[in-house]
């Protein structure tokens, strides 16, 4: 099939291209509309505050990014994150701060390894599989704090993390954009990064061309869990609590937040710069919507129609991925000439 | 991998499956393993604690199971046509609840259940043509219909937590029928309907088709989308009138009710033994998964066992419950 043949016009080539570029295009206009609400909305402080509140789940959301385009799903997310909250909190007493936190983090890629046998050993379904961990991982925190949120020893170690360092940027805020560049290089530039999309979109083919899946899949898993427990260190050292409660709906709004940035649940496809675009969009949209005081649930009607609208969009288009949308094509066919520049095109199309 | 004859045993489709000595443990496991545990947890109940096997303990645990069980039905449905599972269930729990208490004092109480239950009968309509047509994953799918939903289902009241005014229609509900709890008798009721409907209509044979081979499915005309689709319109309705119940039983209902049915209904689903696969499975084995889970956990309260402690057994019983499930699986289709 030519790639040129289903379009007629430059209409549906333009609608191709904005639900390329959805995740840009939503969060310039979530931009536009919290400018327009909130005064002073691009002042750097309101900025990094919008940032700094989904430091926090954009761990998370890193971690589901992987575990996504991966095929998989995991829902243990926010059980880790109050297991090695409460353990870098915990432990505080006992082992000193540093160590505690890297116990902390420990504990989160051990829960992800966890998962990783669960999902790859036993092949229980992901869902499946990280649910019952969930709950597992849940009332353990439970049951070692006995339901009471614990304290830590000094509030002043956590100080630092909400301070800001660069500008205006916290440092929980560093750690996380850093860590999503780094992500975004990893699945673009690197073989492993390419190899797990490979992975994703099918498993069984990947594992025939010499990819170890299995060892992708387990891998996705852990790095998913270690996130997690990053997630949970931060949090708890910041706030100076280590709580069984803590992220009990994190992961579900992050699961969104990833799927708005363009990650696809049936694996495969996904990007760490859209679910960086997805988290911002859902922060400035939150933002907004709390600066005009409207209540919790209409936000979450408007959160949950721009969720279905963009995996509907996806869906509809995704017939025609071949399509290249790429900006520079993007630009020549839409430019006035484009009778001239198709015919170019369709010269080098091959039948 | 000769073996190419339809498995009749796990889809629970009668057929002309052979039994032979061979595959003697990996054919009946499936089909006794669900009593022989009840049995047991029974047994064991009995002997750990006097007080398990009265009378009133079990029809105790039976009216504990009965809210959860309607949900659970739905949830079948959606697991043997494939679609995952159904996220939504807290929010069109919610809505049932909010809308039956909230309409209470204005159309009275059967009239506002009825209302409440068409309503999530509504959202399950926008996520089975999401899901079945449009062809989302059924997990965004959910997740959205149900953000999207129970906000509206706030919106309308106001979020604030809403308070009942029908005291008769509670002890209606609490009240027994030949020492039968009437919610019970619900229950029994929603499930011998889909039991009924999945093993002996059209319906039932297309939700089993979709499952388990959906391509086929398509290819011999059956409306996949459509029967995709009804399996969520009806989970929605299900969870609608299992959140008018809790409504009327408990005389409150906030935004938070149903949080956790979700959960629990896929845990006694996959307890049951049905896969996410779709194809197999059916109402009295997820029916069997439930009351496992809750002999279980029965037995754990009745010894003080803290609750924490329940929680970790029911994430284990999951995990070995699904391990046991694949293995005899791949054990049944190799011999």
């Amino acid at each position: 099939m030519s790639a040129v043949s289903p379009l007629r016009g430059g209409w549906s080539l333009a609608l191709l291209g904005l639900v390329r570029y959805r995740v840009i295009v939503i969060l310039i206009a979530t931009l536009v509309i919290a400018a327009t609400f909130v005064p002073g909305f691009f002042e750097a402080r309101t900025l990094s505050l919008g940032i700094d509140r989904v430091a926090t789940m954009g761990l998370i959301a890193i971690g589901l990014t992987v575990v996504l385009i991966a095929g998989q799903l995991d829902l243990s997310g926010g059980a880790i994150l109050a297991l090695s909250g409460i353990a870098a909190v915990g432990l505080q007493e006992s082992m000193g701060q540093v160590p505690a936190a890297i116990a902390g983090l420990g504990i989160g890629l051990l829960a992800g390894c966890c998962n990783g046998v669960l999902v790859v050993l036993l092949r229980i379904n992901s869902l499946v599989a990280t649910l019952a961990s969930m709950l597992l991982f849940r009332a353990v925190c439970h049951l070692i704090t006995d339901s009471r949120p614990i304290s830590g020893i000094d509030p002043f170690f956590g100080i630092p993390l909400t301070q800001p360092v660069l500008g205006t940027l916290s440092t929980r805020v560093f750690i996380f954009v850093v860590l999503i560049l780094l992500l975004h290089v990893w699945l673009t530039r690197m073989v492993s990064g390419r190899n797990l999309f490979a992975v994703g979109s099918n498993a069984t083919s990947a594992a025939a061309s010499g990819i170890r899946s299995r060892w992708y899949l387990f891998g996705a898993f852990a790095f998913s869990g270690l996130m997690a427990g990053l997630a949970g260190v931060t949090f708890g050292i910041a706030s100076n609590t280590g709580s069984p409660v803590f992220g009990d709906t994190i992961v579900l709004t992050a699961i969104a937040a990833v799927v708005i940035g363009g990650t696809r649940l049936e694996g495969g496809v996904g990007s760490a710069l859209g679910t960086l675009g997805g988290l911002l969009t859902l922060a400035a949209l939150t933002t907004a919507m709390e600066y005009q005081s409207i209540p919790a649930y209409v936000q979450d009607i408007v959160t949950g129609a721009i969720l279905l609208l963009l995996i509907l969009l996806d869906r509809l288009t995704h017939a025609k991925r071949g399509t290249d949308v790429s900006p520079t094509a993007l630009l020549r066919r839409l430019s006035p000439k484009r009778d001239a520049a198709r015919q170019h095109e369709t010269e080098r199309t091959p039948a | 991998m000769t073996d190419t004859k339809l498995d009749t045993t796990i889809t629970g489709v009668p057929g002309t499956s052979r039994v032979t000595r061979a595959n003697l443990g990996a054919r009946l496991g499936p089909v006794i393993g669900m009593p022989v545990g009840i049995v047991l947890l029974l047994v064991i109940g009995t002997l750990l604690s006097d007080r398990f096997f009265s009378v009133g303990n079990l029809v105790n645990v039976l009216i504990n199971i009965s809210i959860l069980g309607v949900i659970v039905v739905g949830m079948t449905f959606v697991f043997i046509t494939r679609g995952v599972a159904d996220l939504s269930v807290p929010a069109t729990v919610a809505v049932g609840a909010i809308l039956t208490l909230g309409l209470q004092p204005a159309i009275g109480t059967f009239a506002a259940a009825l209302v409440g239950i068409l309503a999530a009968c509504g959202a399950g309509v926008v996520s089975g043509i999401l899901i079945g047509y449009a062809r989302i994953n059924p997990v965004i799918t959910t997740l959205g219909v149900s953000t999207i939903v129970l906000g509206i289902a706030q919106w309308s009241v106001g979020g604030v937590i809403v308070y009942g005014s029908d005291a008769d229609a509670q002890a209606f509900v609490n009240s027994r029928v030949f020492g039968i709890p009437v919610i019970v008798i619900i229950f029994v009721i929603v499930a011998v309907i889909g039991h009924l409907v999945l093993s002996r209509t059209t319906l039932g044979r297309w939700v089993y088709a979709a499952g388990s081979n959906p391509d086929a499915t398509r290819a011999s005309a059956v409306p996949l989308a459509r029967t995709r689709a009804s399996a969520f319109v009806m989970t929605a309705g299900l969870s609608g009138l299992a959140g008018a119940l809790l409504g009327i039983t408990l005389q409150t209902a906030r935004p938070a009710i149903g949080v956790g049915y979700e959960f629990d209904a896929i845990t006694a689903v996959v307890v049951g033994g049905i896969s996410l696969l779709g194809g197999s499975g059916s109402i009295p084995r997820a029916i069997g998964g439930l009351l496992f889970v809750a002999l279980l956990n029965n037995i754990l309260v009745l010894h003080g066992v803290p609750t924490a402690v329940q929680g970790i057994a029911k994430g284990l019983l999951i995990v070995g419950a699904v391990s046991l499930d694949i293995y005899l699986r791949r054990k049944g289709g190799r011999s």
